[in-house]
């Protein structure tokens, strides 16, 4: 028994003490931060204030956050409905080349996000390697407006998160119990609901993983939507970014960060709520 | 398993380490070849640490932030020496420890961004203009910035992505300064700027040169030194120093309060400013130098091309880009998005 | 989906993968600086790439510290996820909310904050900080990973695993560990894939003497010194490739 506490009291005080200091530290700071003001020679100055959250509700944060919601949510479900039959796939492979096959699914994200990005414009753009081909081959005659729009956008967001759905998904899908997939055919379930009442509920927690991991990082990313979209629009990222540097001002920046947290907060308490009381309670 | 164990052990031991006779330069990416670093190096026996960073706003953010960032030299731009020499972040400069400032060009000292040069010492420069593409049937036509808003031109033109760039040149249009810090003239401006939204096929800052030669958009607002790069892989590119007036931007050269090498930051500034290096960087980075020793040193196929170094008259049209107080800049920052969610 | 079609639509994910892989190599060879059409064959770039000594330091800076951020935040966050699943304690939702917030946080946000925190302690700008900073931005998508595998768990194993005496050492060793290697695996190539590609937080904490790839290239990339990097990457991505195929022929190899 005395082994167990020191197992549990090693395990729990290494995380404490990283979460702390890394996490709760410098959150602290930007929490503090959001409630001060600044002034031309002080980034941050006294005294505490709530103005920058009153400021914050104004119709044009509102809409940038709608539209960085609209577009991450986007993202988020192309990556679920491309990633789950993928996953499902390579997860129930009995082939010995699976180690490899997940490798291979990572490999091409190791090279710079930055330039794959710029290899998927030379992919889309006007005289780009699409319109050149379709061109070519007499399809159409002038070229297809692939880029600087927002397909463009979620062509590049997913392409850049995809893993992060797949992966969960493959962990997940690979624990799934073959005898109760059988058990359900035996018994006389179609396919469809199968998958309805005993793969989708048990590989739940996955499904849950992936669209955290794909969500909140799409809220936040900018350069993508920026390169590939035209920047013609201001998105969650930018907005934050702006006020940081290009403003200068830090106490306004906080403010909407942790606003944008709290909504993001919000959002998984409800999902946690509303299942409640389910098996899957404890996915979260 | 054991080499790489090794390896990282050797790697961290030799972080304790740190280099003493060195200095920590902080720029813009690209601006100085690694032979200039490599030259300096041999000559003086100093270890360079050459770091970049990607926009004025990152590198200021940076320095604030710490008290102790380890950098020596930084290269910021104009407006970013007006807002560090006020907030105390520059050294003052000895220019007794700076025989070759005299290569300077004079017609880039003594701006209003720093009156004496006390604190910094120019280095690269640029105007914003127009680019065009010769095989758009309308080029002829554009000679000023208002030229744009011709109704022709719908979802044609590519425009920086930088909030006081893309004022600067409604503010031109309407007779303002480019560097105006009065909320009602920014208004003015972003209502003009909102009737050139149709026009706009997208802003981009940061892969100019490929959209100029790939004829992504066929004319809009770039620097004269990417258009010039950009006419070296495609000759049909013009560029137009608009009538109506443009910004001038300076990259300079200044040591931080409190550099940890002081002595060799002098030494790498007196350096970069010789003119055969200054000569040999310009040749490399084809941006327009501010040495005049240099530029005259340059083949005349640059040296005379009005892409590079405009002519004196011309020039006279431009303004140097300065510091405005947070507060209009705060203005800018929410006319800016407001132009680009009200499609 | 069916048996038939199953192989095509993997093969199509995985050209969707790699078709900008693909690309990106085509324009190292690609005889132009800045454009992205097509201007003939050059080898130029690759004959830059290995002149240029300061490129591969930064490589290696990022391989070192990928490496390293990425074990240790498997490591912290393969605990905490443990912690969180096992252990009823004080603050657990408060150590839950800690690490959604690091996913939250948009990346300025973090590091700025970093920054001053490190300021704050006066720890100098450098590897150091680089380290620390990579380690708590993985450790999030480890713990979220870890502990969704681990929710399939039946329960019932540790229970059984204890009354036969086992101490929780013990059970983690034998039992959770074995169980959870594909979600820790996942977890560490993710982290890498993070770090290895972050920008905005490593460019904040990061020092004058420890330059990282991911900073090199998108400071070159936005000067429009492109071609070079894409053959640094496609070196990069072929050695990757070698190295994988290599392990796995070696792997089969064993009796």
């Amino acid at each position: 028994m005395k082994n167990d506490s020191t197992f549990k009291l090693f395990s729990l005080s290494i995380v404490w003490v990283w979460l702390l200091f890394f996490s709760l530290v410098p959150y602290g700071l930007v929490i503090i931060a959001s409630l001060l003001s600044h002034s031309e020679n002080n980034l941050i100055q006294l005294p505490f204030t709530i103005k920058n959250y009153i400021d914050v509700n104004n119709i044009i944060y509102l809409r940038i956050l709608e539209k960085s919601f609209y577009l991450a949510g986007l993202c988020t479900l192309i990556c679920l409905v491309l990633g789950y039959p993928f996953a499902y796939i390579i997860a129930r492979m009995k082939s010995s080349f699976k180690g490899l096959l997940i490798l291979l699914i990572i490999i091409p994200f190791w090279t710079s996000s930055l330039i794959r990005t710029y290899s998927m414009i030379a992919i889309l753009k006007s005289k780009g390697i699409i319109n050149s081909f379709l061109m070519g081959i007499g399809l159409i005659h002038t070229p297809l407006p692939l880029i600087f729009n927002n397909t463009a956008v979620l062509i590049g967001l997913v392409y850049n998160l995809l893993p992060f759905m797949v992966l969960p998904l493959l962990t997940n899908i690979e624990r799934l119990d073959n005898r109760l997939i059988d058990a359900a055919r035996d018994l006389g379930a179609n396919r469809l609901t199968t998958f309805r009442k005993i793969i989708l509920p048990l590989t739940m927690p996955g499904i849950i993983a992936g669209c955290i991991l794909v969500f909140l990082p799409a809220m936040t990313i900018f350069y993508i939507p920026d390169l590939l979209g035209g920047a013609k629009s201001v998105l969650a990222g930018n907005l934050i970014q702006n006020q940081f540097l290009i403003s200068q001002n830090w106490p306004f920046g906080s403010a909407i960060s942790i606003v944008l947290a709290l909504l993001l907060a919000m959002l998984l308490l409800i999902y946690w709520k509303s299942t409640r009381g389910k098996k899957e309670r404890d996915l979260l | 398993m054991k080499i790489i164990f090794s390896l990282i052990l050797f790697f961290l031991a030799s972080l304790s380490f740190a280099e003493e006779n060195s200095v920590n330069v902080y720029a813009w990416p690209g601006v100085i070849p690694n032979s200039v670093i490599q030259q300096f190096e041999k000559e003086t026996g100093i270890k360079v640490n050459f770091s970049t960073f990607d926009s004025n706003e990152t590198l200021y953010a940076k320095l604030r932030a710490t008290k102790n960032a380890g950098y020596d030299v930084i290269e910021p731009s104009s407006y970013y020496i007006d807002r560090m020499r006020r907030q105390n972040m520059l050294e003052k400069l000895d220019k007794n420890k700076l025989s070759y400032f005299k290569n300077l060009n004079p017609e880039f000292l003594n701006q209003s961004y720093d009156p004496h040069n006390e604190y910094s010492t120019p280095f690269i420069w640029g105007v914003t203009g127009i680019f065009i593409n010769k095989n758009y049937p309308h080029s002829a036509a554009i000679k000023k910035w208002s030229d744009l808003w011709n109704k022709n031109y719908t979802d044609q033109l590519m425009l920086l992505n930088d909030a006081r760039e893309v004022f600067s040149i409604a503010l031109k249009t309407l007779g303002y300064s480019a560097n105006d810090a009065n909320s009602d003239h920014i208004k003015k401006a972003y209502l003009k700027l909102k009737e050139l939204n149709p026009n706009i096929k997208l802003f981009n800052s940061d892969a100019v040169i490929s959209i100029l030669i790939d004829d992504d958009a066929n004319l809009g607002m770039a620097w004269n030194g990417d258009a010039f790069k950009a006419k070296q892989e495609k000759a049909q590119i013009e560029f137009v120093y608009p009538e109506d007036g443009f910004v001038i931007w300076v990259d300079n050269f200044a040591i931080t309060k409190n550099a940890p090498h002081r002595e060799n930051a002098y030494k790498f500034l007196n350096f970069i400013l010789r003119a055969d290096v200054a000569q040999k960087i310009a040749l490399d980075n084809l941006y327009p130098t501010a040495n005049r020793a240099a530029q005259n040193l340059l083949p005349e196929k640059i040296k005379n091309d009005p892409l590079v170094y405009p002519s004196h008259a011309i020039l006279k049209r431009g303004e140097f880009q300065t510091d405005i107080p947070d507060s209009a800049l705060a203005v800018y920052e929410k006319y800016w998005e407001e132009l680009k969610m009200s499609e | 989906m069916t048996r038939a079609t199953s192989p095509f639509y993997v093969t199509l994910i995985y050209l969707f993968f790699y078709i900008p892989i693909i690309v990106l190599i085509a324009y190292s060879f690609n005889n132009a600086q800045y454009s992205l059409l097509w201007h003939g064959f050059s080898l130029r770039w690759y004959q830059e790439l290995f002149t240029d000594a300061d490129l591969w330091v930064s490589v290696w800076h990022s391989l070192l510290l990928g490496v390293l951020s990425a074990t240790i935040a498997t490591a912290l966050g393969g605990l905490a996820a443990v912690s969180l699943y096992r252990y009823k304690f004080f603050g657990r939702n408060f150590l839950y909310a800690l690490i959604f917030i690091l996913i939250l946080s948009p990346e300025i946000v973090m590091g700025i904050s970093m920054l001053i925190l490190f300021n704050l302690i006066n720890v100098r700008l450098g590897f150091w900080t680089l380290l620390f900073a990579h380690i708590t931005f993985c450790m999030p998508f480890v713990v979220v990973t870890v502990y969704s595998r681990m929710v399939s768990f039946d329960k019932y194993i540790f229970e059984a695993a204890k009354d036969l005496g086992a101490t929780d050492g013990v059970i983690f060793n034998k039992i959770i560990l074995p169980l959870l290697w594909p979600a820790l695996l996942a977890g560490w190539l993710l982290s890498f894939t993070l770090s290895l590609d972050d920008v905005i937080t490593s460019y904040f904490v990061a020092g004058p003497d420890f330059e990282i790839l991911p900073l090199k290239i998108y400071s070159m990339v936005r000067l429009g010194v492109k071609p070079e990097i894409n053959a640094l990457c496609s070196v990069m991505f072929i050695v990757t490739l070698l190295m994988v195929m290599l392990s796995q022929f070696m792997l089969r190899k064993k009796p």
